[in-house]
């Protein structure tokens, strides 16, 4: 083990090192706080991430050990991590309240890992942008740089993202939310709700919930929509659901409980997921490619 | 009801796949194309039919799934061998089609019109279909791996490692195609694109497992056999992301992703 070039071998060696540092930092300085990640801070963690990454492989003609990053050698195993660890999550009831295995999102050794990944991913991209091939490189940064940039900006964004719970009563106007945590957030929309719309199938089951509202903005626009499951309402950079009602009045109930979403991370993300969905096409259309060896 | 129907639908269907696949032993390959073809009519002629029966896409039950299951595997069968010639492919393909035309005689599961608030959208369908081709197309990569591991007596061939990789890529394509739709949707329906409940923990296992596979064979293109175990290993997670996880006790009450019922 560890005489040039490394294998497989020292790539799961490699990752397990992370792992158990993980487990160090997990048992010296607690689970990650994610929280802690609002804005600037992930803006800033985000920048020197990039930095990060860039500096890594400008060193890495002086670092073997760089140079090792950007290989399938260090891939695979990191990959090979990433699954078993995704499984033990897969596996173990997760609890908001968890630690360790039961809340796996901030368990040390499952961030490092995917933290690891991200950095691979970040190593193998810088090197096919800067020796850049068309048809070669179109797929493979669709593939790898979506895929980069949906992790990095899902994971650091997430901090800033607020969901929070508005009871609407039929005839009222509301401009309060309670947050995950119970507490009362103001907001500069208000609603109000003027009908709350239930149909059921012959059986009694729910067919349609939705929620007939008025929307006033703190500018002073006004407008009047209906807010159905699967049918999300926009206003000013919130996005209105239709989260539940009173079900013990079923039909009669004139609660409506509305779900608002504020997620300013959200064009980045998608900009992931669009490139991953371009680079699936093409891997559709292309195939394999065999290598030519 | 229309369900009761479906074992003479199914009949003439396997018929026509049977002959397919005998027609493609003997080298006749267009007896094959159009019989198979013809079969894929008749079965989807009564997905068709429950699908305006019941006034929505029948994509909610696993009852449901399975018989889009039975469609898309001797399609992807059907896709293989005009692309490869391979004569075994549709007697595969229909073997395992009627497995699960079986399951789904001897075990309907409840196939009724509701379909609850959170599934009535343009997503389900493509989110579904779309998935449960790629389970075909992996399907049939593991029965290609299973064969190649313990039953080929002679050496594994190249080619026969370039199906593998193929169906593998076309399969992993529409997974992730599977996989972001249903972000895409779940950011619609629920407020967020992704949120670890256990069906999407599953899915992102399932797709990292098949990137294992993918890179593994770029670093060692001539080490078949590991190759190959990571195949089936893949599709056992895939089977827990599927179904199994309907099982898990840890995943009891904590999917949204249960419907069902």
């Amino acid at each position: 083990m560890w005489s040039k070039p490394w294998t497989l071998k020292e790539g799961f060696a490699l990752g397990g090192g992370l792992i158990i540092t993980g487990l160090v930092l997990q048992l010296s300085i607690g689970p990650v706080v994610w929280d802690a990640f609002v804005w600037p801070a992930n803006g800033i963690v985000l920048a020197c991430f990039l930095l990060l990454n860039i500096l890594i492989y400008a060193c890495r003609k002086l670092f073997y050990d760089f140079r090792f990053i950007s290989t399938y050698q260090a891939a695979i195993p990191t990959l090979v991590y990433a699954v078993a660890l995704t499984i033990l999550m897969g596996i173990i009831r997760q609890t908001v309240n968890g630690s360790w295995l039961t809340n796996m999102l901030s368990f040390w050794p499952f961030v490092l890992i995917y933290v690891y990944m991200t950095i691979i991913l970040g190593q193998i991209i810088l090197r096919h942008l800067l020796h850049f091939q068309w048809r070669r490189d179109i797929p493979f940064l669709l593939n790898h740089l979506g895929l980069f940039i949906a992790l990095t900006t899902a994971t650091l964004g997430n901090a800033d993202m607020q969901r929070l719970k508005m009871y609407t009563m039929t005839d009222t106007t509301e401009w309060r939310a309670l947050n995950d945590n119970g507490e009362v957030v103001e907001l500069p929309v208000a609603i109000e709700l003027k009908e709350f719309i239930m149909e059921t199938y012959d059986d009694g089951t729910p067919k349609r919930f939705a929620s007939d509202i008025e929307i006033y903005t703190i500018e002073g626009e006004q407008m009047r929509t209906t807010v159905d499951v699967n049918k999300p309402a926009e206003v000013n950079g919130w996005t209105i659901y239709q989260y539940g009602y009173d079900s013990s009045m079923g039909a009669e109930s004139n609660i409506s409980i509305l779900e608002l979403v504020s997620d300013p991370w959200l064009p980045a993300v998608y900009t992931g997921i669009y490139m991953m969905l371009a680079g699936a096409l093409t891997l559709f259309i292309l195939g394999v490619r065999r290598k030519q060896a | 009801m229309i369900w009761d129907y479906f074992i003479i639908f199914a009949l003439a269907a396997v018929l026509c796949w049977c002959y397919g696949a005998y027609a493609a032993w003997k080298d006749k390959a267009n007896n094959a194309y159009v019989s198979t073809s013809l079969g894929l009519l008749i079965f989807f002629a009564f997905i068709l039919t429950i699908w305006i029966v019941m006034e929505r896409p029948p994509l909610r039950t696993m009852g449901e799934t399975r018989l889009w299951y039975s469609f898309f595997l001797p399609l992807a069968g059907l896709i293989v061998y005009s692309r490869w010639k391979y004569k075994w492919i549709l007697s595969f393909s229909t073997l395992l089609s009627i497995v699960f035309i079986c399951v789904n005689l001897f075990k309907p599961e409840i196939h009724n019109k509701t379909l609850m608030p959170a599934l009535q959208s343009p997503w389900f369908a493509p989110h579904v279909i779309v998935y449960m081709f790629a389970y075909a197309l992996l399907g049939a990569a593991t029965v290609l791996a299973f064969y190649l591991m313990f039953f080929k007596k002679q050496e594994i061939e190249v080619k026969e490692m370039v199906i593998c990789d193929n169906l593998v890529y076309v399969g992993l394509a529409f997974m992730t195609f599977g996989m972001l739709f249903g972000a895409l949707w779940a950011k619609e329906a629920w407020g967020h694109y992704w949120a670890w409940d256990p069906k999407e923990t599953w899915a992102a296992i399932t797709w990292f497992a098949y990137l294992v596979y993918i890179h593994y064979r770029i670093y060692r293109p001539k080490d078949y056999g590991l190759a190959l175990a990571m195949l089936l290993v893949a599709f056992v997670l895939l089977q827990m992301c599927w179904w199994g996880i309907n099982y898990l006790p840890s995943a009891q009450g904590s999917s949204v992703h249960t419907y069902s019922v």
